[in-house]
């Protein structure tokens, strides 16, 4: 097929696809079929991406490019002791053939090596400048996310590849390359060649190709360099290639000159016309302080300047907000584009395919470039892009049409895994006690960045354990603080709607937190211990946003406060049960019965050797003793608990026994229950809010809504049945939607339902009665209740 | 939105290792009263189109609050305190 297309090329015209195969169907048909024959790869399905890194550096200076421009201006930097990091492609001076170039190139790396405020990536890719400046630098291992504070841009010049008829042969070679083929790997370009220099660097490729062994047939040369080839070798002065001869490889030249067209016999020819500057990095960042150094802003310039450009630019301190490349980096190309010929080697775009589309009206280099997709390939029109600017101008006559197209990053081919590089580090949080939870088989379940047990294989055993034994839980991952400090009580008092200045020594109190809007975002627990302070907790979920929460404020009233984070460095186990206070008694010589440490008290107590803070609360409903211990001694703690409560029935229980034993108590979890406006008054939280209080974060919002009706509110409703409705299940009211469910669960206790919902005011009223609509069971009919549906007197949690 | 903050405890640090903490709230004027100042702070943001004063929490780093003046156009931060 490929021979038959061959023959037929004239007719696959710029555009082909377009006209003929994106009509109805075909395209599915074709699409494939083109795929596979222009050697488009396939994505492997089984490959893993490589486990890649993500590494931040904040450097001074972030030089692009390791030449000698380049290597000068971090060397420049360096010496004014500031931090540099220089992103190389490839290796430093790999590519530059030996010579002069490369020993300096060496010279200028040795210096650096001696610098340790020097980072050099080598084999890294800078794959653009994004605003900041952000430059990721692709390197064999990591993505470098570097943000320097200045840009130097020197990322050299390649050489011009002309157009001309069959300029897209095998044996046309540019003169580096050739170069560094012979002299680097030491192959050669071909047997017979025909050279064409026109730049000083040209004549030592040609001395270097000739001292390899390559035939020279011929030198295409201007008078003003024929005196520097060596004497022997056959001179075509002022000539220029019009044509490659052959069909597939090189055969021959046609080379016009003042004297006369004449083709010579050669299978290679070797262009040296000169540079382009490498300048899409330097055209992508407008708003960034960035310069170009070196090539990439003045091609062909010497060693000397290169490397004096280079140091002012490293060590400029501060650069002008734009620094565009001098007028032969962006002013005109030199020379015309010839009629036939590849402009665009990475696409494969023809001269005549340029002119279809331009006849086709794509009258701009913009236009050009989406139409025809010429410098649009792998290398970014790093070789073409001054071709079509040159295209453009010699046809439309206006500069307006042939400008730069823009450039934006990445300016180079990127991996997907590289972009992915660090996404796929996930890091678990786990409390102290996660090695007992594995120990025990638990099922676990990420909680946010936690790790926790949702079970230990036996929910119902579980929760029969806290209802009629003892059992305990890892809460370690609650938010823990410590405030102490002259104003800790007064900017408690200020932060929380309840009263803390009354709060006792050795008591505990719970309340809300609430924003400047009024509105529920988490919940606390505080604890006065005297003359140390108070001890805080806040939900798992809250732990983080709460230190931000608590120092935003202490900050904004210039409190002389501590906030001490112990989140990580307390552990947690909540001891709970009928059976609990036996199973304590046994672990501790501190007094715990109920006259001594009753409900709603904390005491630093000393339980199986470890020192506790033991908060007695009742999330569960059942006499419970939160003992917040150190983190490195929980497993010690559990242990004790474990083995000493055998004979009480001890089991551990997790999150999927807990969530049904708090709904049993008709207790909230914030963020599963509330929404972001729940007001106390929408949880039924009134009772935890002292409005006499002259002041705490979100009063005047609670007294303006105390002006306004109550159009919802969160309810506890009964579902009689033994299944409950799906959470998230929409309530009815006659027929009317009136809310929705947030917690549901069925309570082998209650032998009932158990749920709680948003309801919404239904012809003036909250409805009493609701129906529950679930996708699997149909309509459910169901009661509001006012009160806890587990022991709603709370003498369980009192006992 | 690449950009780093001077924090005064780290040093100079993406602004991805910080959480965003919103204008800095307005001062409450003499004379109104408490409903009204409340009321702006919760609700009322300037939203500039140029440098507005913000708080930034460090959380990566040493959790404290830094006080920057930010250009909204171009995320040039000055560090204030």
């Amino acid at each position: 097929v490929g021979a038959v297309l061959w023959h037929l090329r004239g007719l696959l015209r710029v555009g082909f696809y377009y006209k003929m195969l994106k009509r109805g169907r075909s395209w599915l048909l074709v699409e494939p079929l083109i795929r596979r024959m222009t050697g488009i790869g396939s994505v492997p399905r089984n490959a893993a991406p490589r486990p890649r890194e993500r590494l931040y550096h904040f450097p001074e200076l972030c030089v692009i490019g390791g030449g000698v421009a380049g290597l000068s201006a971090a060397l420049a930097g360096a010496e004014r002791g500031v931090t540099v990091i220089v992103a190389e492609e490839g290796g430093i001076g790999e590519k530059i053939p030996p010579g002069m170039v490369r020993r300096r190139v060496d010279e200028l790396h040795a210096q650096l090596r001696t610098h340790e405020n020097v980072t050099v990536l080598e084999n890294g890719t800078a794959i653009g400048i994004y605003e900041g400046p952000l430059v990721p630098v692709v390197g064999p291992d990591a993505l470098h996310l570097v943000q320097p504070s200045r840009v130097v841009v020197a990322t050299g010049a390649s050489e011009r590849h002309p157009v001309f008829p069959g300029n897209d042969l095998v044996g046309v070679w540019l003169g580096r390359g050739a170069a560094r083929l012979a002299g680097a790997h030491k192959l050669d370009p071909g047997s017979e060649i025909v050279y064409v220099a026109s730049t000083e660097e040209s004549l030592d490729h040609l001395e270097l190709l000739r001292t390899s062994g390559v035939h020279v047939a011929a030198v295409v040369v201007p008078d003003a360099l024929s005196s520097g080839v060596a004497g022997g070798v056959r001179q075509i002065r002022n000539g220029e290639v019009v044509a490659a001869l052959g069909r597939t490889r090189v055969r021959g030249a046609l080379i016009e000159s003042p004297t006369g067209a004449e083709r010579v016999r050669c299978d290679g020819i070797v262009l040296s016309l000169g540079l382009t500057p490498r300048a899409g990095l330097l055209r992508q960042a407008p708003e960034v302080e960035v310069v170009g150094a070196g090539d990439v802003v003045d091609p062909g310039c010497g060693l000397a300047e290169a490397e004096a450009a280079g140091r002012e630019a490293g060590a400029t301190v501060s650069y002008q907000k734009k620094l565009v490349p001098v007028a032969r980096a962006s002013g005109s190309p030199p020379s015309g584009v010839a009629r036939e010929g590849v402009v665009c080697l990475c696409e494969d775009v023809r001269a005549c395919e340029m002119d279809t589309a331009w006849r086709e009206g794509f009258q701009s280099t913009e236009l050009l470039k989406r139409y025809t997709t010429a410098t649009m390939g792998p290398c970014q029109g790093a070789m073409c892009h001054d071709h079509l600017r040159t295209f453009v101008k010699d046809r439309s006559g206006s500069p307006a049409w042939s400008g730069p197209t823009t450039a934006r990053p990445p300016a180079r081919p990127v991996l997907l895994e590289d972009l992915a590089a660090g996404v796929r580090t996930a890091i678990e949080h786990r409390t102290g006690l996660h090695e007992r939870h594995e120990g025990l088989n638990a099922r676990m379940e990420w909680a946010g960045a936690w790790k926790r047990p949702d079970n230990y294989g036996d929910v119902s055993g579980e929760y029969s354990a806290v209802r009629h034994a003892v059992s305990i839980m890892d809460i370690g991952t609650l938010g823990k603080y410590y405030i102490a400090g002259p104003d800790a009580t007064e900017f408690l008092d200020r932060v929380y709607p309840c009263s803390v200045r009354g709060l006792k020594e050795g008591r505990l109190r719970y309340t809300p937190a609430l924003n400047e809007a009024g509105y529920v975002f988490d919940e606390s627990l505080i604890c006065s211990l005297g003359s140390k302070g108070y001890f805080l907790t806040f939900t798992s979920s809250g732990a983080g946003p709460a230190e931000a929460w608590l120092r935003e404020w202490a900050r904004e009233w210039g409190s002389n406060v501590y906030i001490v984070n112990q989140t990580a460095t307390l552990g947690t186990i909540n001891l709970a049960g009928p059976r609990a206070r036996e199973l304590l008694a046994r672990l501790t010589e501190d007094p715990v019965d109920p006259d001594s440490f009753p409900y709603t008290n904390g005491r630093e107590i000393e339980v199986a050797g470890v020192p506790c803070l033991a908060l007695r609360v009742g999330f569960v409903g059942e006499l419970s003793y939160e003992l917040h211990h150190p983190a490195l001694r929980g497993p010690e703690l559990w242990d004790a608990l474990m083995e000493r409560g055998t004979d009480l029935g001890i089991r551990s229980h997790g999150l999927d026994a807990l969530k049904l034993l708090r709904l049993e108590k008709g207790h909230i979890i914030v963020g599963q229950d509330t929404d972001f406006d729940s007001s106390p008054a929408k949880l039924g939280l009134e009772w935890a809010i002292k409005m006499t209080k002259t002041e705490f974060i979100g009063k005047p919002a609670l007294e303006r809504m105390s002006h306004l009706r109550l159009q919802r509110r969160l309810a506890a409703i009964r579902f009689d049945g033994r299944v409950a409705p799906v959470e998230g299940a929409q309530l009815f009211r006659e027929g009317e939607v009136v809310g929705y469910l947030t917690s549901s669960r069925h309570s082998p206790v209650l032998g009932y339902s158990v749920a709680l919902g948003w309801l919404a005011r239904n012809g003036g009223d909250f409805p009493d009665e609701v129906v529950a609509m679930d996708p699997q069971h149909g309509s459910m009919p169901g009661r509001v209740v006012t009160r806890a549906f587990y022991d709603p007197e709370g003498a369980r949690v009192r006992a | 939105m690449a950009f780093l903050i001077d924090c005064p405890n780290c040093g100079r640090r993406p602004r991805t290792e910080y959480t965003w903490g919103g204008e800095e709230p307005g001062i409450a004027e003499p004379g109104r009263d408490a409903q009204d100042a409340w009321y702006g702070r919760a609700w009322l943001r300037r939203n500039a189109s140029g440098r507005q004063r913000e708080c930034w929490f460090h959380a990566g780093g040493c959790c404290r609050w830094v006080a920057v003046e930010r250009d909204t156009r171009t995320n040039e931060v000055h560090v204030l305190d």
